[in-house]
């Protein structure tokens, strides 16, 4: 049969171009059901709260609507704000640097360990992930006051001679926070573990490097983005957890998540609240930037 | 304890659990030699080379390097170095950081290091890659890296973990040829683990063919190939045809106990047998006097470039002959298949 002409040749194009089209929307299809899901609880909630910081706080209405830059200029006077940034900063700082360091270790130690103790420690890094915030503060709330089980074990055990009751001190809240962000940490690192031939540690070890000298020489390296994207995620969880720290810190520990779930709780002021959260946001995106920059230079192997 | 030996097994034991992975092995090198540890997989010569690298701790035995007892020692104060099969290359670090990493740990001076990383990156021919990182090269190049990194620290005795396993044909053919070649130029000593019976003919000076944590014999190439120790030797060496058979009254049988047209110059006692011989020994006759000799049929003939390979089949029993030049025969037709008493084995 012979189809061959100039009908067929402009059929075969008109055809190839579209298969040309389809390869080029393609990534778009595939990507647009999570990028509508982006942007539509998360872009659209963003713009919104931006726009709601600008209105007006007039009467005992949550807000009026207006223009006005007054939230945010009040925000540089008011020395509560800029003592809760401090607070906060501090607190997720540490919390951060300690998450980091535990979920590290603990991840390195999974990793090494033959295949079979791995589902169990997952299980356990687990257990935290599945009972809610509440609850876990709750359980909190029995293990810190005076008459407390760490107080109890700790003076049964000869170690203090005196009740230590621990409830209600940035030690708790510091504690809370650590073992609520924990498991993210953990699990972050352990899939950057498992990325890592173990046969590196044999060459270097091999080769003449001490366990330490591989440690550095290595394993350090090759985990350094893990340990930046660790830090940053637990950064990010510590500023924006308010239910652990104000129930397990001191009443003068005050939060940035705590003065905006009070201004928009007690006093029910939105605009204002919607202000401190923009800072907040800016805030932690600036820090984010930061610590990109510091683990952005990218060798071969990661990019 | 000699110091003419790299390396001196003697008596080296390690279980896992009840499982004997190296069962009492004991193995001279002497310095320059080329020793390959060759057998299936589960038979102990990885395990046995970890335990030369100090990967894994001895049960029992002990090994001495250049005369120097090093089983005590971690790995990383042996003089041993690994050629890994994944290669294991540092993937932050540049071919020349790479191949400059042991002289590092060995405190080499830097001119010293420089001149050793450009002297080894030539022997394997990738000079001018110094700065490259491992995932900017192919998988040979990788392992010319490797090669290079463990070279460049001239340690007493180069281990081998199945270097070329992970790389197709074509070049594990280049690279064996190559490892060859430096080990002539170069005189390295070299314990060599691989499951590739061709590579282990090829490249050793001595080949020790392992089985469940033993060795069952190490000799030259040509003597593992020629004269086996055992059935085992002999069938994981090369190809062959087996002949299973039983023998009753000076009369051979299948083991479905059909007779076998089967005629031997000298004969077998009775009891059940296998009679072996390589299919490159085994010859199409024209009754021209073989001293041996099976009637079979033949079921079909493939081509294999060099030779044809007969396949045929007499009662229960199946074997191929390799043959070269025109095909002789047709699917169907009754064949003789004759061969000579010293190509023959008869294992019981």
């Amino acid at each position: 049969m012979n189809i061959a002409g100039p009908d067929a040749a402009a059929t075969y194009e008109a055809a190839r171009r579209r298969a040309r089209l389809r390869e080029k929307l393609a990534p778009w299809l595939l990507v647009s059901p999570a990028l509508a899901i982006t942007l539509f609880f998360f872009a659209v909630p963003i713009v919104y709260m931006a726009r709601m910081s600008f209105n007006e706080k007039i009467d005992q209405r949550f807000y009026v609507p207006g223009f006005t830059f007054d939230h945010y200029s009040s925000l540089l006077t008011d020395s509560a704000f800029s003592n809760a940034i401090w607070t906060t900063a501090k607190l997720s700082f540490g919390v951060s640097i300690a998450t980091t360091l535990i979920g590290y270790a603990f991840a390195l130690l999974v990793w090494m360990k033959p295949r079979r103790w791995r589902f169990m420690f997952i299980a356990l890094a687990l257990c935290p992930m599945l009972i809610s915030e509440i609850s876990i503060i709750f359980g909190w709330w029995v293990f810190f006051p005076r008459n407390g089980l760490l107080s109890y074990v700790l003076t049964t055990m000869g170690l203090l001679s005196d009740k230590v009751g621990l409830l209600y001190t940035e030690y708790a809240a510091f504690v809370g926070l650590v073992y609520l962000i924990l498991p993210f940490s953990f699990f972050i690192l352990l899939s950057l573990f498992d990325g890592i031939d173990k046969k590196l540690l044999e060459a270097s070890s091999d080769l003449g490097a001490s366990p330490i000298v591989t440690f550095y020489e290595v394993l350090l390296p090759l985990t350094k983005g893990g340990i930046a994207a660790s830090f940053a995620q637990s950064f990010i969880w510590a500023i924006g957890t308010y239910a652990t720290p104000s129930a397990l810190g001191p009443d003068t520990l005050w939060t940035i998540g705590y003065l905006i779930q009070e201004q928009m709780l007690s006093r029910h002021n939105w605009p204002k609240a919607a202000a401190f959260s923009m800072v907040l946001a800016a805030g932690v995106g600036v820090v984010m930037m930061m610590i990109r920059s510091v683990s952005a230079k990218r060798t071969p192997i990661n990019g | 304890m000699s110091d003419k030996y790299a390396l001196e097994l003697v008596g080296i034991r390690r279980c896992y659990g009840s499982v004997v992975a190296v069962d009492d092995v004991s193995l001279a090198i002497e310095r320059g030699e080329f020793v390959t540890l060759l057998g299936p997989s589960g038979s102990g010569k990885t395990s046995t080379l970890r335990l030369i690298g100090g990967f894994e701790n001895l049960d029992s035995g002990s090994i001495n390097i250049n005369g120097k007892r090093v089983d005590h020692l971690p790995a990383y104060s042996r003089d041993t170095t690994t050629i890994f099969q994944s290669g294991a290359l540092f993937p932050h670090k540049t071919v020349a950081e790479n191949v400059a990493y042991g002289l590092r740990m060995r405190g080499a001076s830097k001119s010293e290091t420089e001149k050793r990383i450009k002297e080894a990156l030539q022997i394997v021919r990738l000079a001018g890659y110094e700065d490259r990182y491992p995932n900017q090269l192919s998988g040979g190049q990788k392992q010319r890296v490797a090669l290079a990194r463990s070279m460049a620290v001239r340690p007493a005795i180069l281990l081998f973990d199945e270097p070329l396993s992970a790389l197709d044909l074509s070049l594990r053919l280049q690279l064996r040829a190559e490892i060859k070649r430096l080990h002539q130029e170069l005189g390295f000593s070299a314990i060599y683990v691989t499951h590739d019976q061709s590579e282990a003919m090829a490249m050793s000076s001595r080949v020790a063919v392992m089985k469940q944590g033993k060795i069952e014999q190490i000799d030259t190439p040509s003597n593992i190939y020629n004269l086996p120790a055992n059935e085992f030797v002999y069938t994981f060496i090369g190809e062959n045809c087996s002949i299973p058979l039983r023998v009753s009254g000076g009369q051979a049988f299948d083991l479905s106990g059909t007779t076998l047209n089967l005629s031997l110059s000298s004969s077998l006692p009775d009891g059940e047998w296998r009679i072996c011989v390589r299919p490159s020994r085994l010859r199409l006759t024209c009754r021209d006097g073989a001293e041996n000799r099976l009637v079979a049929k033949l079921q079909f003939v493939e081509f294999l470039g060099d030779v044809h390979r007969y396949h045929l089949k007499s009662g229960a029993v199946e074997l191929f002959v390799d043959q070269p030049g025109e095909v002789r025969a047709n699917p169907g037709d009754t064949i003789e298949v004759g061969w000579s008493n010293a190509d023959m084995r008869a294992y019981r």
